[in-house]
């Protein structure tokens, strides 16, 4: 079943009005620790503590603060900071589409599906459309006290809305500061030929998190009071720039 | 550009970690695709840019920081304290140790295995969940590349899975501008079904769906997301600055303790800085 | 022949003050005790209720040595003491905390002070955290110059300020002083292990971190398992027992950076007239060693 509805609101654009709502579309399952204490085993919970005085601070000595520089903050009210959150709006206003194409993935944050409000109130024109024209819609739209701008496109047989990153928000690749390397025509084309042997189609059932199962495998072990072999990590020696030709041809006979 | 910020926010997390810190904490390992090990450091993509504020003591504005509390004895407990347990019936607790999570998938705890290459078209956007960049460590900048090139030309990316922690992440790496990208994704039975919510199989009206088609296409333009700024933002550094011309910021006392954001690879923080160095020199 | 000396109170036996200890450079015990003494103000804070290993050279430089870790059983009462553990048993050390044990040590020779990073009274937790600097054969003094400006700056890029003085041999020490009592040996080394490493990386031509004789010819070992509470270095301010009496000797920073690009190693050897005359008119440049607190980080 999809997630629960959590929000209420209006796609607009010209004069298109659809109501929805929005599901969470992701749910991730993971087993949860607790944290513990070691000697007793007594569930330790989370405090905020004063770094100078080392005691826990209750809710009501805590003030916020930002941080100008190191050990300097600017006091803020709760009041004042409720006065710069976004009016509550329940329109979702499309500013413009793109292609779906162009919108590199570095971009998108979160996901929701949308269930039509009402019926027949042009949701299934607009996502006909959208997934016709296989374009997205950008849009900004407050929820919760925040702002936000997303992407609005089809999505097998509903609409999704993308929330977004902005622009200033992603890490340009050249702050990583990488040095260009000489790479000789061998190399490329051996490199080149072990993608083509090792490339598939995506078939995403394929993978499952074995993780969880394995965890969950463990724990039951541990509670039936079984052994538990410890395996150590291993670690794959790194490729050395001159055995990097080698390593590639080796592979290559491996998987052809 | 719109989004200029005079108010500069520190690099420092929050007191509010978001979800992205879990990989944040600074990972070395291997990237690998058959024979070839590459030695890599995952890093951020991603600088958020909501402002964070931070808690602090009312009395002498010295900052606040989660810890863990022992409740019976009233303390902070230290890490070397503390183990994580599994809760099977109320106050009864399996125990597992970081040695024995390891022990898991002991391949995959340091090494990220490509085990095929994919073209990423074929991939939904729903799966995607969040984007960091692999740097080379020193020695393998040949190979990192060599397997940048690589997939570039081939339009490809590569499909792998790797363990930290608690969890085991599937990713897809690709090539971006000269560099490794790496985005986690979601498993496909964490990716809820739509079929309830979807309306009844019904196309709707032809001619309001092309009618919509022309609007639609009147409003097409580039993506340049440049042209959107977070208003809340906006709103918020002016207040503060507002508020630093009327008073000075108040000052926190002085912490000789370094405050630990979690346990960080004390290595992946030396090679940072040595290349830091190496830029500056 | 014999001579009894007051020093600071107390009465002396000092003998063989003609003997030339060391005989093609031309220094006598006598020379050695009066450097000492004349040291002793700066050299004494960095020996204080540490467990001495004496290095005693009774014929000269050019003859038998020995290590002794045991304090003499001939001792004046006078001589503080420390039980420390050693490979399981319990051995009674001497500390040198005052001026008459300082002479009296160096009466029996013991040319080169050794002492661990610990002190007596808490020989687990080590004061400091150090990157012994050791030139293979065929590299030498600048080469650990140069590895140890890199140091400098990795370890101010950690907010970490550290310390160097020559060993008074072809290598140099950096000391990061930690002084907390909740300092450990393991952090103290799988630290410097994890920079020796990372710098080993980096600079593979220049630095090992590796002790294999094979890896060492060219390049400067950074011996980080130095940091351990079984090891000892040679005291700030010690004489060394080569052909010439140099001192592990202090350096500035700036004077580092001033030879690295001169290369001059005469310029880092630092003889007693000299270190004398250099600490009266500077003082101490390791004082910070042995007061300034530091943390580790990302342990």
């Amino acid at each position: 079943m999809a997630g629960r509805a959590i929000w209420k609101g209006y796609i607009h654009f010209g004069n298109v009005e659809v109501p929805v709502k929005l599901h969470t579309a992701v749910k991730e399952e993971r087993i949860q620790f607790h944290l513990l204490h070691r000697r007793d085993h007594v569930r330790l919970k989370q405090q905020m503590v004063c770094a100078y005085e080392k005691v826990p601070v209750p809710v009501e000595e805590q003030t916020k603060g930002f941080e100008v520089e190191e050990g300097k903050y600017i006091l803020v009210d709760p009041e004042e900071l409720e006065q710069t959150e976004p009016e509550d709006s329940r329109m979702i206003e499309v500013q413009e589409f793109v292609e779906t194409t162009q919108i590199d993935p570095f971009f998108l944050e979160r996901v929701y599906y949308l269930e039509p409000d009402l019926p027949g109130k042009g949701y299934n024109e607009l996502a006909g459309a959208l997934g016709e024209m296989d374009v997205a819609g950008l849009c900004t739209w407050t929820m919760r006290k925040r702002s936000y701008l997303g992407a609005l496109q089809r999505s097998g047989k509903v609409l999704r809305l993308n929330t977004l990153r902005y622009a200033d928000e992603v890490i340009a690749v050249q702050s990583l500061g990488l040095e260009e390397i000489p790479l000789s025509e061998k190399e490329l084309e051996i490199g080149s030929a072990l993608i083509r042997q090792l490339t598939a189609t995506f078939e995403p059932q394929k993978f499952t998190n074995e993780h969880q199962k394995k965890l969950q495998n463990l724990i039951e072990k541990k509670a039936r009071g079984e052994k538990i072999t410890l395996l150590r990590p291993r670690r794959l020696p790194p490729t050395e720039s001159d055995k990097l030709l080698q390593a590639l041809e080796a592979s290559l006979k491996k998987v052809a | 550009m719109k989004n200029k910020r005079s108010l500069r926010l520190p690099a420092k997390s929050s007191a509010t970690p978001g979800r992205e810190t879990a990989l944040q904490g600074i990972w070395t390992g291997t990237i690998s695709f058959s024979l070839v090990a590459i030695p890599v450091q995952l890093v951020k993509a991603i600088e958020p840019g909501r402002v964070s504020f931070h808690l602090l003591h009312r009395r002498d504005y010295s900052p606040l920081s989660r810890r863990m509390v022992c409740p019976k004895e009233e303390r902070e407990v230290p890490p070397e304290e503390m183990i994580r347990g599994y809760e099977i019936a109320p106050d009864k607790y399996i125990l597992v140790t970081d040695e024995e999570l390891e022990s898991l998938a002991p391949e995959r705890s340091r090494t990220i295995e490509i085990v095929e290459f994919i073209a990423l078209e074929e991939v939904d956007p729903i799966y995607y969940d969040h984007p960091y960049y692999l740097v080379p460590l020193p020695g393998g900048e040949k190979a990192y590349q060599l397997l940048v090139e690589v997939m570039r030309r081939a339009n490809k990316a590569g499909l792998a899975k790797f363990v930290l922690g608690e969890r085991e992440y599937l990713v897809a790496v690709k090539s971006t501008q000269g560099a490794l990208s790496l985005i986690t994704l979601h498993y496909p039975e964490e990716i809820l079904p739509e079929e309830d919510i979807a309306p009844p199989a019904d196309t709707g009206e032809a001619g309001e769906k092309s009618r919509l088609m022309k609007v639609i296409k009147g409003m097409t333009s580039p993506f340049h997301p440049a042209k959107y700024a977070d208003a809340r933002r906006e709103k918020i550094l002016k207040l503060l600055e507002g508020k630093l011309k009327k008073r000075a910021a108040v000052e926190a006392p002085e912490v000789t303790e370094e405050e630990g954001t979690g346990p960080v690879d004390l290595v992946a923080v030396l090679e940072a800085s040595m290349r830091k160095m190496k830029k500056d020199r | 022949m014999k001579k009894v000396a007051e020093v600071a109170g107390r009465k002396l036996t000092l003998s063989n003050l003609e003997k030339d200890l060391y005989p093609s450079f031309g220094f006598t015990k006598a020379q050695i005790l009066e450097y000492y003494r004349r040291i002793s103000p700066f050299l004494l804070p960095h020996l204080h209720d540490r467990a001495l290993t004496l290095k005693r050279y009774p014929e000269g430089v050019e003859k038998e040595f020995f290590f002794e870790k045991r304090c003499p059983a001939y001792r004046p009462a006078w001589v503080t003491t420390a039980e420390v553990a050693h490979g399981g048993e319990s051995l009674t050390a001497c500390l040198v905390n005052d001026l008459h044990t300082l002479i009296w040590v160096e009466n029996l020779a013991s040319l080169e002070l050794h002492v661990p990073l610990a002190r007596a009274a808490s020989p687990e937790t080590p004061d400091a955290l150090v990157f012994d600097l050791d030139p293979g054969e065929q590299a030498d003094i600048l080469a650990c110059a140069r590895v140890a400006l890199i140091l400098r700056d990795l370890l101010s890029q950690l907010r970490l300020k550290g310390y160097v003085k020559t060993s008074g041999l072809k290598g140099l020490h950096v000391y990061v002083p930690l002084n907390r009592p909740e300092t450990t040996f393991g952090d103290t080394k799988k630290f410097s292990k994890a920079v020796a490493e990372v710098l080993q990386r980096n600079y593979p031509d220049l630095v090992t971190a590796k002790m294999a004789k094979e890896e060492r010819k060219k390049r400067v070992f950074i011996n980080w398992s130095q940091n351990d509470a079984a090891k000892t270095m040679v005291c700030v301010y010690s004489l060394r027992a080569r052909e010439k009496p140099f001192v592990s000797f202090p350096l500035a920073w700036e004077e580092l950076e001033d030879f690295a690009e001169q290369d001059d190693p005469e310029r880092l050897h630092v003889l007693p007239a000299d270190a004398l005359d250099r600490v009266e008119k500077r003082g101490d440049l390791f004082r910070d060693v042995l007061a300034k607190k530091q943390q580790l980080p990302y342990l």
